[in-house]
């Protein structure tokens, strides 16, 4: 099988001109040499995010692939192949085929999916809804445990941590084992999605989930490394088998010969297809949080939102706060809500240790390990023109 | 005081060159520094503009929040916790949540033989499931 789990996604080929600039960018000190002697990247230390490669002025780093083993699968009648594609895929995509930063092109991605022999094309907006659910309610849980209802003296410690960043999930298991109780434990969107699909989809397509290939399309290096992680078995099988990223889909497209942009818009396939905005928003900082809260403070207060946009958790800044007063219905009181949101793996190790100390008076720490969110992800496609 | 002496030396000619000198360095490496901001302004850009992207899309969405989307109504009452919506149900946890760190072996183990440790984790949350009260 691969050897994602021991040599790590990211390696630096014979193209490294030794400049450095990538242990700069490096979150986790993983990449060692001097200057002027080719680099190499520790895959103990390494979390896959590709930051450096995205980084890289002499494009000199690069991840894994398994492309040529998918296009296997694609052309395999045995095999049925379905797809996910990640929010922050579709806003970027266009950049390969000339659109501008930010347009959206899911209805041709779609197409594109059909179009490369993909058996059914959903969305991993789905499962980010799900995430949502799931991760919410053990939020809820928390705190009605730190308040001392009765019923909830088993649930984990509060501030809960988000779990759907495979880098932060890394660097938090290899730096910080102490904090692991804190982070949620509700897999990622993609990982729910895998386990859905092997079995409640499987059932309704009345398909062997042996013969089921469940591919996602990523914005994200990392996320190969967690579908490869092997206590991601749950529906009996791999959940997900494989992981292309936004640059190799659109490698594809163009080595295929589509021609993206002429193709018609088209909708995901429906049943686990159906999504919502505080899906779409899970690619941009904050918008796991913002999606959480939008569901959470409706559950708690029992009341309607009037205004759905949570404008203080949005912004680019690494570390930003915000306190939301969230009326309880089940307590009859009105409690303040404070959740913190972290863009950028360096600047994360200060809150962990107040966490840790004890100090923090956050109830919900949002972490993503790519400045910006998954938009700006190590699979998204480089932009070289600002270079 | 001796190198004050020294300095008193200079020519007119050495002032000149010397201070020439300075002025291409500064010329040049404003230059850089110009390019260097212009690098990091123009990066910013691309992730500004997909972040509005998402943004715009969510405000096009007819649907906006997570518990409001019916086919997750219908995957918790026809799969997760039959007949209801009951998040972190027994199945729900077994399909959709995880361990970390030391926990994955015994996780892995528990995934792998479900009928090995029944008592431990899986009977004990199907008789009664402990998050029940919440929902």
């Amino acid at each position: 099988m691969s050897t994602v789990l021991s040599e790590g996604v990211i390696h630096v080929s014979n193209d490294c001109k030794a400049c450095d600039h990538c242990t700069f960018i490096c979150p986790t000190g993983a990449i060692s040499g001097e200057l002027g002697q080719k680099h190499h990247i520790s895959p103990k230390k390494c979390i896959n995010c590709g930051q450096c490669l995205i980084n890289c002025p002499f494009n000199a780093i690069h991840d894994l692939s398994r492309i040529e083993e998918l296009k296997k699968a694609l052309a395999d009648p045995q095999k049925f192949v379905v797809v996910q594609e990640a929010p922050a895929v579709r806003v970027a995509l266009g950049e390969e085929f000339g659109q501008a930063a930010g347009t959206n092109v899911k209805n041709k991605m779609y197409a594109s999916l059909r179009k490369l022999g993909f058996d059914k094309v959903y969305d991993t907006e789905f499962t980010a809804d799900l995430t949502i659910m799931e991760e919410g309610t053990e939020l809820i849980h928390r705190v009605y445990g730190a308040l001392g209802v009765p019923g909830f003296e088993e649930v984990g410690p509060l501030p809960q941590f988000t779990s759907c960043c495979p880098a932060w999930i890394k660097y938090a298991e290899d730096n910080y084992p102490l904090v692991l109780p804190h982070i949620s434990s509700a897999k990622s969107p993609q990982q729910m999605w895998g386990a859905v699909a092997k079995t409640y989809l499987a059932e309704k397509l009345n398909v062997d989930p042996a013969n089921m290939f469940s591919v996602s399309v990523m914005p994200c290096t990392a996320k190969k490394y967690e579908c490869e992680r092997p206590e991601f078995i749950s529906s009996g099988y791999q959940d997900v088998d494989l992981v292309i990223t936004t640059r190799e889909l659109a490698q594809m497209i163009k080595d295929a010969g589509i021609d993206f942009m002429a193709l018609p818009d088209e909708e995901a396939d429906r049943f686990v297809g159906l999504s919502t905005g505080a899906a779409t928003i899970f690619g941009a900082t904050g918008g796991v949080m913002e999606a959480a809260l939008r569901t959470a403070y409706e559950i708690l207060s029992g009341e309607s939102l009037g205004k759905v946009e949570f404008d203080a958790v949005r912004g680019l800044d690494p570390v930003r706060e915000a306190t939301v007063e969230v009326p309880v219905k089940a307590l009859g009181t009105s409690l303040p809500v404070s959740v913190c949101i972290v863009t950028g793996t360096k600047h994360v190790a200060s809150v962990i240790e107040d966490v840790l100390a004890g100090r923090s008076k956050y109830h919900f720490i949002e972490v993503m390990n790519c400045p910006g969110g998954c938009i700006n992800g190590g699979g998204q496609p480089i932009r070289r023109d600002t270079y | 005081m001796k190198l004050f002496h020294e300095s008193e030396g200079i020519t007119r000619r050495q002032f000149f060159k010397g201070a020439g000198m300075l002025t291409v360095a500064a010329v040049i490496s404003g230059v850089f520094a110009k390019f260097g901001f212009d690098v990091f302004a123009a990066s910013d850009d691309y992730i500004t503009q997909r972040v509005a992207g998402l943004y715009t899309l969510d405000e096009s969405m007819a649907i906006r929040k997570s518990h409001e989307n019916p086919e997750i109504i219908q995957i918790y009452k026809d799969f997760l916790s039959p007949g209801k919506v009951e998040c972190v149900s027994p199945k729900a946890h077994h399909l959709l949540h995880t361990k970390y760190g030391k926990d994955i072996p015994g996780f892995i183990a528990e995934l792998k033989n479900p009928h090995h440790v029944p008592e431990v984790e899986s009977a004990a949350n199907e008789e009664t499931s402990t998050e029940e009260p919440a929902a």
